[in-house]
Formats: C-alpha cells, sequence, structure tokens
C-alpha cells in the first residue's frame, strides 16, 4: 500500500462515499469483466448464422429457444452473444478515444496556461473554432477522409474532443497560477518543464480524471453512431451500433430486438456518467469545502 | 444595558461530542462605551457578532447562558423581531470592506436599498445620503455615490460601510476587525470616524480585535479571550497597563514596541489549538503554553476572579504571574552595515505597460510600480522596507528575485551583474538569493510532504540526489527553524499557520543562501507566533551572517529586526537610512504621518491623533 497524502486518502474516501462513484465504478468493473471473459459468457459465436431460427423471441415469450436467451435476429444469430461482444468494441473505442483526446487536450491546455501571452491566445482561439464545428458533421467528414474503421473512428474522436480537455483544464491551470507556490518553483531553479509536470499537473488531475469518465461516455455514443451509418467497424463485427442498424429493417416483427442494443449503450453511458458526476463533486476542491 | 451577555455558551456539536467554543462569556455593554473583544484567530472572538445575527456555522448553537439586547431575548426571541432589530437598532461593520459591497451596484443603489429597509422615505434619501458621507469625511459625497466599489479605496469602502451602520442611528454597532484589511494610516482615520459617530449618537460599540495595543486606545472596556474563555476582562487602562493574566501578559509583551529600547521578544510556545483541539483542554485551557503553570492548573477549571475593582481574571488565586523577567536587549550595532556587499541594485525601477485594446490602442496610462532606486545589502544586515499597499514594495521584490524584468537599472550579487539572464547568472541568483512569500498556504504546494517541500530545491538539481541526503537535509532545516522533526511526513494542510511559516522559511534555507527577501511574512500571523518567526529570523542572523530584505507594512516589526530602513510611496523612495536615526528623527512628511498613524503603546498619547489625512 502507498503512503497517501491526507489530501489524496480525504478525496479518495469522499469517492467510496459517494453513491454515484460506487454505482458507476461498480457498472464500469461489470462492463470490463465481461468484455474480458465474452468468449466464455457467449453461449454462440456471435457471427454464426443459424438460418432456420431467425427473429427468436427472448426467453419469456412464446415460442422461444432456451438455448438463444434474448433470440436472434434476421440472420438467426443469437443477441446475447453478439451484445457481449460489442462490449469489447465500445470499451476499446471508450478507452483509447478519451485517452487520447485527453492526452492531446491536456498537454495543449498546460502549455497555454503556463505560458500565457500568444501561444495561450492562439491555443484557445483553435479551441474556440475547433468547437465551432458540429461535432458529427465533423466526425463524418473526417471518416469520409480518413476511410472507415474503428480505429479511424478513434482517431476522429481524438482530433474532434481534445477541445473538451483543452478549455476545462486550462482554466484550471490558469488558477494554479495564481498561487504562489508557482513562483515559488520558479525562484526554486525548477525548469518550465519541471513546473508543468511537479506542480501543475497533480493539481489538475483530479479534473482530468472527472473530465476522462465523461469523454468515455461519450466516446461509447460516437462509436455506436459511426457504426450506425457503417463507418465504423465492418458491418458483420458485433458492435451495438451495427445491432441497432441491422434490427431496424425488422423493427414491426420484433422491436425487441432494437432496445437491447439501446439498452446496453444507455447503461454503459449512464455509467460512465455517474462515475464522472460523482468524481466530480468528490474531488471539486470547491465544491467539497461548500458542503463543509 | 444595550447589549448583557450572562454566562453565553456556544458549543460545536460533532462526531466526537459537544466542544465548547465559545464558554460561560458574561459581559454588560452600556450605551455610549466600546466593548473590545481581544484574540488569535480562533479564540471565538466572531462567534458573539454571530450569535447577534443569528449567523453561526453550521452545527454550531447557543447551549447555555443568555444574550440580551435592550431587553430582547437575542437567543430566543423570535426571527421576526431579531430581523426588525438588525439593520436598524443592530448594525454591523465588516472586516473586508470590497468583499462587503455589491460590485454591480453603485453606492447609491446600495445605500438607498439599506434607507429603505429602515424606513425612509424616497424624497430624503438622498441628502440624507450625503450628509452620512459627509460625517464620515468622504470628502466628495456626489462623485462616491455615483461609484462603484471597485472605483473606491478599500479605506473608502469602509467608509461608506460605517455610514450605512451609523445612518440608522443604531443602539449597537459590531465592528469584526474593521481595520484588519486596511493600510495603517486609513486605520488611524477609520478608528477616528468611529469614535466621533460613536460618540456623537451615543451608540455602544463592540469592536473585536486581534491587535490589544489598538484596543487599548479604542475601547472602554477589554474581553481577553483565549480558546473561547475569557481569560481577563476589566477597564482598557487596566488590561493594558497591569495585565494579570499570563497570556495577556504575552500577548502584550509580543507586540515590538515603537520607542525605547528594544528586548528580545518573549514567545511562547506552540500555538493555540484549533477548536476540535479544544475538548482535550482540561483544567485552564491556556495551561499548556502557560510560562507559569503549575499542577493546580491542570486540575480545575479555574475562575474569574476580581483583583481589583471591575477587573476579573481567569487565573488560580495561588498563581504569583512571575514578574516578567529582563529580557536581553537587542542592538542593532553599527557593525551590521560593515559587512561585505551582497546585493547592489542601481537605478532599478519598473514599468507596466497599460493593456492594450483589440485595436492595438493603448488603454489607460501605465504604471510605474517601482521608480529608480538604489539598495545595497550586506550580509548580516537585515533592511527594511515600509510603505502601504500599492507603494511597489512587493515589485520591488519580484524584481530582486528575477520574477519580473526591470525596465532600467541593473542588479549584481557579490559585485557580479546579473541583470543579463543566462545559466552563469541563474545559477548564481539560485545559490545566493531566496524569497519567502508571504501566504504559506499559497506558497506551499498542497500535495508534497514537508521532506518534499524544505528540500524541493534539490529536485531542479541536474545532479541526482540519494533519497537518504535528502531526508538528511530535510531533518537539518527543521531542527535549524525550531520545528519537530516528526513533521517530516506531514503535508501542509496538517500544520499550524506559524509551522507553516516555519516550513516556508526552511525551504528558502535549503539552498544555504545569503540573502533572503520577505514579502510580508508575518502580517498574516498571530501575535505571538509572529514573535517566534521574528526570533527565528534573528537567530539565523546570529548564526549564519545572513542578509535580510524584509518587506512590511508594520514599523513595529521593522524596527525591531533591521538594522536600515527605506520608505516607500507610489513606487518612490522616500526616505532611507539606519533604523533608529529614521525613528528617532524622520525627515519626510509622508514618513512623520505613518509614525503618527501607528498607535503607540503608551495610552496617554492621544491617539488616534487629530490630523492623520495622508491622502
Amino acid at each position: 500500500m502507498i503512503a497517501l497524502s491526507p489530501r489524496a486518502k480525504a478525496a479518495w474516501q469522499r469517492c467510496l462515499a459517494s453513491p454515484r462513484v460506487v454505482a458507476g465504478a461498480g457498472l464500469i468493473v461489470m462492463l470490463i469483466v465481461v468484455a474480458i471473459l465474452a468468449p466464455w459468457l457467449a453461449p454462440h459465436d456471435p457471427q454464426e448464422q443459424e438460418l432456420l431460427s431467425i427473429l427468436l423471441p427472448p426467453f419469456w415469450m412464446p415460442d422461444a429457444d432456451p438455448a438463444y436467451p434474448l433470440g436472434t435476429d434476421t440472420l438467426g444469430r443469437c443477441i446475447l452473444s453478439r451484445l457481449i461482444y460489442g462490449t469489447r468494441i465500445a470499451l476499446y473505442v471508450a478507452g483509447l478515444a478519451a485517452s487520447g483526446a485527453m492526452l492531446v487536450g491536456t498537454v495543449l491546455a498546460i502549455v497555454a496556461g503556463y505560458f500565457g501571452g500568444k501561444i495561450d491566445w492562439l491555443i484557445s482561439r483553435a479551441v474556440d473554432i475547433w468547437m465551432a464545428f458540429p461535432p458529427v458533421v465533423l466526425a463524418l467528414i473526417l471518416l469520409v477522409g480518413l476511410g472507415a474503421g474503428v480505429n479511424k473512428v478513434i482517431l476522429a474522436i481524438v482530433l474532434i474532443d481534445w477541445t473538451r480537455f483543452c478549455r476545462v483544464i486550462r482554466s484550471e491551470v490558469l488558477v494554479t497560477m495564481t498561487l504562489d507556490y508557482i513562483p515559488a518553483a520558479r525562484i526554486l531553479g525548477f525548469s518550465h518543464s519541471q513546473i508543468m509536470l511537479k506542480e501543475i499537473l497533480p493539481a489538475v488531475t483530479p479534473l482530468i480524471i472527472t473530465v476522462l469518465s465523461i469523454e468515455m461516455g461519450i466516446a461509447v455514443i460516437v462509436e455506436a453512431i459511426m457504426s450506425f451509418v457503417g463507418m465504423s467497424v465492418e458491418s458483420n463485427v458485433a458492435a451495438w451500433g451495427v445491432m441497432i442498424a441491422d434490427a431496424r429493417t425488422t423493427m414491426h416483427q420484433s422491436p425487441l430486438s432494437v432496445v437491447f442494443p439501446i439498452a446496453a449503450i444507455f447503461l454503459t453511458v449512464l455509467a460512465f456518467n455517474l462515475l464522472g458526476d460523482g468524481l466530480r463533486r468528490a474531488l471539486d476542491g470547491r465544491l467539497v469545502q461548500r458542503n463543509g | 444595558m444595550v447589549l448583557q451577555a450572562r454566562n453565553l455558551t456556544v458549543s460545536l456539536q460533532s462526531k466526537d461530542g459537544r466542544i465548547d467554543v465559545l464558554r460561560d462569556v458574561s459581559f454588560d455593554l452600556a450605551p455610549g462605551k466600546v466593548l473590545g473583544l481581544v484574540g488569535e484567530s480562533g479564540a471565538g472572538k466572531s462567534m458573539i457578532g454571530r450569535v447577534v445575527s443569528r449567523n453561526l456555522p453550521k452545527n454550531f448553537s447557543v447551549t447555555h447562558g443568555s444574550l440580551t439586547f435592550a431587553g430582547h431575548d437575542v437567543i430566543h426571541g423570535s426571527d421576526a423581531m431579531l430581523a426588525g432589530l438588525l439593520g436598524d437598532r443592530i448594525s454591523f461593520v465588516p472586516q473586508e470592506p470590497l468583499t462587503a459591497l455589491n460590485p454591480l451596484m453603485t453606492i447609491a443603489q446600495q445605500f438607498g436599498e439599506h434607507l429603505d429597509r429602515i424606513g425612509i422615505r424616497r424624497a430624503h434619501q438622498h441628502a440624507q445620503m450625503v450628509k452620512a458621507l459627509e460625517d464620515v469625511r468622504l470628502l466628495d459625497p456626489k462623485r462616491v455615490l455615483s461609484s462603484y466599489p471597485f472605483q473606491l479605496s478599500g479605506g473608502m469602502c469602509q467608509r461608506v460601510l460605517i455610514a450605512m451602520a451609523f445612518v440608522s442611528q443604531p443602539a449597537l454597532v459590531v465592528a469584526d476587525e474593521p481595520t484588519t484589511a486596511l493600510d495603517v494610516s486609513t486605520q488611524a482615520t477609520i478608528v477616528q470616524i468611529m469614535r466621533r459617530l460613536q460618540q456623537d449618537h451615543d451608540t455602544a460599540l463592540l469592536f473585536i480585535t486581534h491587535d490589544l495595543r489598538l484596543a487599548a486606545h479604542v475601547c472602554d472596556d477589554i474581553l481577553v479571550l483565549y480558546a473561547g474563555e475569557v481569560v481577563e476582562r476589566g477597564p482598557a487602562r487596566a488590561i493594558s497597563g497591569d495585565p494579570q493574566h499570563p497570556y495577556t501578559r504575552a500577548l502584550q509583551a509580543a507586540n515590538p514596541s515603537l520607542d525605547g529600547p528594544l528586548t528580545r521578544l518573549p514567545s511562547l510556545p506552540d500555538n493555540m489549538p484549533g477548536i476540535a483541539g479544544f475538548s482535550a483542554l482540561k483544567g485552564c485551557r491556556f495551561g499548556p503554553r502557560c510560562p507559569v503553570a503549575d499542577q493546580a492548573c491542570v486540575g480545575a477549571v479555574p475562575q474569574l476572579r476580581e483583583t481589583s475593582p471591575g477587573h476579573w481574571v481567569r487565573c488560580s488565586p495561588a498563581c504569583q504571574h512571575g514578574k516578567p523577567v529582563a529580557a536581553p536587549v537587542i542592538e542593532h550595532r553599527a557593525d551590521d552595515l560593515s559587512g561585505e556587499v551582497i546585493l547592489q541594485a542601481s537605478g532599478l525601477s519598473k514599468y507596466f505597460e497599460p493593456p492594450r485594446n483589440w485595436l492595438g490602442r493603448r488603454e489607460g496610462p501605465g504604471l510605474h510600480a517601482v521608480r529608480p532606486m538604489d539598495l545595497c545589502v550586506r550580509a548580516g544586515e537585515f533592511v527594511g522596507i515600509v510603505g502601504e499597499s500599492g507603494s511597489g514594495k512587493s515589485t520591488l521584490a519580484r524584481l530582486l528575485m528575477g520574477l519580473e524584468t526591470p525596465t532600467t537599472g541593473q542588479i549584481s550579487l557579490d559585485g557580479r551583474d546579473i541583470s543579463v539572464s543566462n545559466p552563469q547568472t541563474k545559477q548564481l541568483r539560485l545559490d545566493t538569493l531566496q524569497m519567502v512569500f508571504q501566504d504559506p498556504q499559497s506558497a506551499l504546494n498542497p500535495r508534497r510532504s514537508v521532506e518534499e517541500l524544505v528540500t524541493q530545491v534539490m529536485e531542479s538539481h541536474i545532479k541526482a540526489v540519494t533519497p537518504e541526503a535528502r531526508r538528511i537535509r530535510a531533518q537539518d532545516l527543521l531542527r535549524e527553524t525550531g520545528l519537530s522533526p516528526e513533521l517530516l511526513h506531514r503535508y501542509p494542510s496538517q500544520l499550524s499557520g506559524g509551522q507553516k511559516q516555519r516550513v516556508n522559511i526552511a525551504r528558502a534555507l535549503c539552498v544555504t543562501p545569503r540573502l533572503l527577501i520577505a514579502d510580508e511574512i508575518v502580517s498574516g500571523l498571530d501575535v505571538s507566533v509572529q514573535a517566534q518567526i521574528l526570533n527565528l529570523l534573528l537567530d539565523l542572523k546570529a548564526r549564519r551572517q545572513i542578509g535580510l530584505v524584509f518587506i512590511s507594512h508594520d514599523l513595529s516589526v521593522v524596527r525591531y529586526l533591521c538594522s536600515s530602513m527605506i520608505v516607500m510611496r507610489h513606487g518612490k523612495v522616500v526616505e532611507q537610512g539606519p533604523t533608529e536615526q529614521v525613528f528617532s528623527n524622520p525627515q519626510h512628511a509622508y514618513t512623520k504621518a505613518l509614525f503618527a498613524a501607528a498607535p503607540p503603546a503608551d495610552l496617554e498619547s492621544l491617539w488616534p491623533p487629530e490630523q492623520t489625512s495622508l491622502s
């Protein structure tokens, strides 16, 4: 067990005491376990087609086949298995895209906030212009340019959403810059990069974690949209967006096959947002002080 | 009686049970009188004002005793009754004038709102406001009324708030540290105005302050609080002239004097515990810090007893208090000025360009923060720089530290010019010159432990330092600054104000600098802790022949520490010379006015003086 500073310990205890954080983190851990254990949990191969038993209803309805607990789609593929494998794509995109956006956004935010002046002006105006584009349109344009594919989706999310990190974290850096321990570090001979890494970064880390969690939820939605329009994974890969697109044609015969992937997206995004919201409340010094 | 308290007890209900943050407080405040509540931060002196305004913090409540205002029960009376009294019969003067006024409204609008509430007809309001502002000696009331708070100085805002407090001719005014945020000369004016209004209208004034000397001049009666208990109560003259309680004595002795021989300040050990520590104080709450405590003091809570008519002391009757021991005399000897020159600045100045608007045009004039000045500091010499806010003294510190680039002039260290910035001059500056910041709360990264903080400079070396070397250095520094080695693994949030400031100083000492720059490093501390820090600096001087540039607004502290001093005003040096010479024979009118504005230790001299206008 590493020794925690009392500040970190108190923050950790506030996190544990927050129902939002516990519920959100619990759901996410569950999703990660499902994604890792997918080959063992899924009753069928997600691509395996059983054309003799298409559009089977879920287990609680008449004519259900117990081998397919949530029924089958138009090609007779097991919906439960596809949902389970879809978790892998969702979490893969959420993790990589959000981390990438965080990396780009945080670096630029700290550089802008620390050096100020012209550098800050340039980065801030770039963020302003970037944010003026409608994000989904920008994503589609980017994907048309880059070509389809799940890694391209990740790249697109990074290129679009770094601004969210940049803007939020820059303002926190500016607050930190007003504290005397920054000039004190300069007087003690710290180089610019030392001050940014050792003094400023730790001060903005709680905020980075919070924004990261919310960004993961957003990445899940964006990936679902992109695979829905066929810009992400190939159409035979099990992803939640693909499942919605497939089930859309037979929505009137079996409405539940659309509901399941939507519910999966809903649950995942809810988990990330709960976690993000809870972390914000637990880690934001100003909120903590106000509540005594 | 206007305000009468009987055995008033305020408690904090916490997880660990009930803690009395104010215990058994009784006093009488008659019309036209001034009662001073004196104590260090956390002593509970603001609680009484909060009881009156029913503004106690969460989980705090009155658990015992009574408080009556002109026969009305303030504690149990209805909210409506109290709301009718507040703002009309009872009014308040806050500590921070700038935050107490709404920046989005003009003075006239805010004043008008207040007059609406106390039922003055709109037609009469303007005349009333002008008169009230004239009463607080604001020269141009019409201009003040049409201004926004941020267009006025702190002193002017405080005068506006005093005018508002007195306009309803209240029976009671509660002033919580009304001058603490203001400059010395402004303080004198504000005190004078409040005294005048209070006497004219026969108003009772509850004057809350940490400054015993100021209270002695302002108040008729004084209540000295320590850790939520009244330790001494009586007429101001008796308390200041013949303090009985060891704590009151220590408070009085901890303030360096403005005249007479300088003796080493006696300082109490440690500091007053925070509220959470009150319940651990058995017996006399001052016992653990008392220089003359004995076994009897641990056993029972001493009762207030009358030593002379009207003068009450909470101390065991057996206590002889031990007459104060004669402290060694400090002399700023001439040889302070004979060490080798460490720092020499000549023609140093700083001009801040005005901001430009988006067309590139300059908006308004720039600011000459520091006009060309010379400065020379020798080894073992303490140079005091005195000035009020806006005098450029902090900019000077930043110039010397290289945090700002000088507009003109040059700085040399050990005879080598460091005006040009290159790796050699940077290293020289780092090795020779260090700075202690004003507010340790802000200057210490809360995420670093004490060990990491005091040896922070070692991280910047290119050469790797072993963790053991760091630990040993940190222990040395803690010992040198009088801190217990147990604090090595603590974090700033776990330290008291005095301990934080010591860590702040220890960090600057890590490179064994030959010259320290200290910017108002004791202004945020309680007097007893201030004395500890001042003595620490004197010890460092004796031990290390260290030089110091000590920036302060407090004349008595500068006199105590420094062998030479510089008086600054509006960025200009108005007077410069050996401290004793400047004090005994000030030349410049501004220096004279500054001296006149500081409350003297001698109660017989008239203070505040009639004319202290510096503006």
